[in-house]
């Protein structure tokens, strides 16, 4: 909360006339304008999209000496001249026809001194709106170790508006910065910067825009003559050493590596042990209430539908946290930008550039927030099909499902006699390498075909080293966590209760029992049937049926049957015979094939969904192992009239080849169509995808079958 | 005179002209990149593309396709500051 500041308050003003000043937030990218958001008005009041384009829209509230202040944190941007959809919103909501965006009473433009020329080309833009404007020069504490210093009395008469230094991180400068934008929204505008494009000495016919800019940059030059200082430092130097290592071709690659490897394991191991209490709290609250609740339908809903969706849930959130903590460290301290440089000329041979490494990194956590990155793309073909190939990079939904069918199904073996390379870890690298690669290969059509057209520009600032403002990134790690629960989470609820339902329903023990009848009539007959062969193999057959039979006779064994027969005989289950036949070459049966379909909206619903669909009793409990309740549930099915286990290694590959393919998720599809502005690209990809997933899924456990 | 492409890391050039009128260039000026300034090539990325520039106290990097289009001067030759890295 703020400390000179008064707290904000969510009230009208006392007198209940006041209306709010509207504040501006401007800035190029880099400039430390999330740290200022937050250090002036701490968690936004509001955080979402501008309607019709997936611009984020940021906005909060404080109140400075009895006057009440909303800010709107607008897109980080270079040049007030709209070729993006930020830079569009931008202009729009500073000339107030931005639908649903109050009318503007002053622009704060940021200004990182340590770069003030090139800043400074937005301000000069700034001062042409006939807005109210206060330059917060931010960074200054930056710009003194680079020994620049910045005379911003002399800059403000130069300017005609307040120029306030502030280190928005030691919250320095906040109530100047405060009082001077009170003051200014009672002043009139200052006057718009006198720009000669004439003036430019130009033999090569370039354009208006271009003249415009070249005026800009030299009626900058005049600007900041005398203002700017720079004294020699040994700071500049340890930064260019810095740089020098972490983009030196070799040193470079082996830190992105070593950076990429680290972020990655850190999500896998250190997730876990808070994933695992998370799943041992939701699994003592369903043993609770199924001890405590009497046997139906009410009890069958909570453990079964509600409780295990919400279990579904949180369990992903110390990944998405921990993802999104590496993303904005890595972002604060610039190195995502290093990335992009780094990655540039792989990115480009696909038909991509370094911009789509950040958005396509995200979409590892999730295709959604990759997706929405999308818009620092500037060129629409580059972005579509950066958009098209996002949901291909293996998000935090298909994790849950390749870490339980690893840990369940591939044997923790070491591979090629290296005792620390085991085969689950294998396994499950060769899912996330499989999703780039599948992705390369379809941005690289893509770009030839579907989006032929020139190379399109790269230009990138790579900005300073610093450290990650901690409230910055604690923000963006909150905001994640909260949005994933907000949207995602809502929708697997409801999806595991709609699919506990349709997996329930219709209900008749009845029907059921009779099905558990013709069951029993069915073994005997078999068994009598292999009497008189005299085979090993039939002697073997005649012994599992018996079992089997014998198991029908226990009181277990006729739970788990009527279990079995509930659902075949459910909606769920007469949807799954139906896709039988599509699913059949996958190696899979009816039940996986239900779960497909039913983790259409989301999928890590798929696991939510067999744990239903298996319920097919206990297996042994005194296995320490196979403590999880699902992998127990996975590993005691069997095909149905057989005891042939259902989950194989090729089986169990089959499924997560699927999953790391395909368009299992709504909400992504429902992203794209509002990102692309046409439910056209949403289909595509959902059919693309769903093709791939299938002809892969096909390859692998045929391949499997016949090789293991 | 030569364009920006072929000025050697660690190099400092003058730009004299940015060649062409389409969206690319006005981005190039925007950011700084203006006749009569004078700017280090700092870098190159691994894989010799893109590369990395100095100027207006920031860093930038662009790829060698649109440094092309920047015609410069070399005017002096690289500081060994970075001799010990």
């Amino acid at each position: 909360m703020p400390s000179q500041l008064d707290p904000p308050t969510n009230t009208t003003s006392v007198d209940g006339q006041e209306t709010p000043l509207v504040v501006a937030l401007l800035g190029n990218p880099n400039t430390g304008k999330s740290t200022l958001f937050t250090a002036l008005a701490g968690i936004p009041t509001r955080v979402g999209n501008y309607p019709g384009v997936t611009v984020e829209e940021k906005r909060g509230q404080f109140t400075h000496q009895s006057s009440r202040i909303e800010l709107i944190d607008l897109p980080g941007i270079y040049s007030l001249i709209p070729r993006s959809p930020d830079e569009d919103v931008a202009m729009a909501v500073l000339e107030g026809r931005q639908e649903g965006s109050p009318k503007i009473d002053c622009v704060v433009v940021l200004a990182d001194a340590t770069s003030l020329e090139r800043n400074c080309y937005l301000v000069s833009q700034a001062l042409a709106l006939g807005l109210p404007v206060v330059v917060a020069l931010t960074l200054v504490d930056l710009a003194a170790d680079r020994g620049i210093s910045v005379d911003h009395a002399t800059l403000a008469s130069r300017l005609g508006c307040p120029v306030i230094p502030v280190i928005a991180p030691q919250r320095d400068g906040l109530a100047p910065l405060a009082d001077a934008i009170v003051a200014t929204t009672k002043q009139s505008p200052p006057a718009a910067p006198t720009i000669h494009p004439e003036q430019i000495d130009d033999p090569n016919g370039h354009s208006p825009a271009a003249l415009e800019a070249m005026a800009r940059y030299r009626w900058i030059e005049q600007l900041l003559d005398g203002v700017v200082k720079q004294t020699p430092t040994t700071r500049w130097s340890l930064e260019e050493r810095i740089d020098a290592v972490l983009t030196h071709r070799v040193a470079g690659t082996f830190v992105f590596i070593a950076v990429m490897l680290t972020v990655f394991s850190s999500i896998f191991w250190a997730a876990a042990p808070i994933m695992d209490l998370f799943s041992g709290a939701v699994d003592s609250v369903a043993g609770f209430l199924q001890a405590r609740l009497p046997e139906g339908a009410v009890r069958s809903l909570l453990v079964d539908g509600v409780v295990a969706g919400v279990g579904g849930v949180v369990v992903f959130l110390p990944q998405i946290a921990m993802l999104f903590l590496f993303v904005s460290i890595l972002e604060g301290c610039g190195y995502l930008a290093r990335a992009a440089y780094l990655m540039d000329r792989l990115l480009v041979g696909v038909g991509l550039s370094g911009r789509s490494f950040i958005p396509l990194l995200s979409s590892f956590a999730c295709a959604i927030p990759g997706i929405m990155a999308t818009r620092t793309i500037e060129n629409r073909r580059d972005r579509l099909v950066t958009i098209l190939v996002a949901p291909l990079m293996s998000c935090s939904a298909r994790l849950p499902v390749y870490v339980l069918l690893t840990a369940a199904f591939v044997p923790n073996t070491p591979v090629a006699g290296l005792p620390w390379l085991r085969l689950q870890a294998v396994v499950l690298a060769s899912m996330y390498a499989l999703g780039v690669v599948v992705a390369a290969i379809v941005a690289a059509i893509l770009s030839r075909t579907v989006f032929r057209g020139p190379p399109q520009p790269f230009v990138m600032e790579l900005p300073g080293w610093r450290w990650p403002q901690l409230m910055v990134v604690l923000e963006r790690v909150r905001e994640a966590c909260w949005s994933f629960l907000s949207a995602a989470g809502t929708l697997i609820v409801a999806v595991s209760i709609v699919v506990w339902a349709l997996a329930s329903y219709p209900y008749s023990i009845e029907a059921i029992d009779a099905e558990v009848a013709r069951e029993k009539v069915s073994l005997t007959e078999r068994v009598e049937s292999l009497a008189d062969d005299t085979s090993a193999a039939a002697a073997d057959l005649r012994e599992e049926l018996t079992d089997q039979l014998t198991l029908l006779n226990t009181e277990e064994g006729l739970e788990a049957a009527r279990r079995g027969a509930a659902s075949r005989q459910s909606f769920l289950g007469r949807a799954g015979r139906l896709i039988e036949p599509v699913v059949r070459p996958l190696g899979w049966d009816w039940r996986i094939g239900c779960a497909a379909i039913a983790s259409f909206p989301a999928r890590e619903v798929v696991l939510g969904t067999l744990g239903v669909i298996y319920n097919l009793g206990e297996v042994d409990p005194g296995e320490e192992e196979g403590s999880n309740m699902l992998i127990r549930r996975l590993r005691a099915a069997t095909w149905d009239g057989s005891n042939r286990p259902v989950f194989t290694l090729p089986v169990a590959l089959s499924i997560m080849v699927f999953f790391a393919l395909c368009a299992q998720c709504a909400s992504t599809l429902v992203v794209i169509g509002k990102e692309t502005g046409s439910w056209v690209w949403p289909l595509v990809t959902f059919s693309y995808m769903t093709g791939l997933a299938w002809i892969g899924a096909l390859l692998t456990y045929q391949l499997g079958t016949a090789l293991l | 005179m030569t364009s920006l492409d072929r000025v050697p890391v660690g190099f400092s050039a003058r730009v004299t002209r940015v060649v062409g009128d389409d969206p690319a260039t006005l981005r190039l000026l925007e950011m700084g990149l203006t006749p009569g300034l004078t700017l280090r090539v700092a870098g190159m990325a691994p894989l010799g593309d893109p590369i990395e520039l100095e100027l207006r106290g920031y860093r930038l990097s662009i790829r060698r396709r649109e440094a092309a289009r920047i015609e410069v001067e070399v005017v002096e030759t690289a500081q060994v500051a970075l001799a010990g890295v």
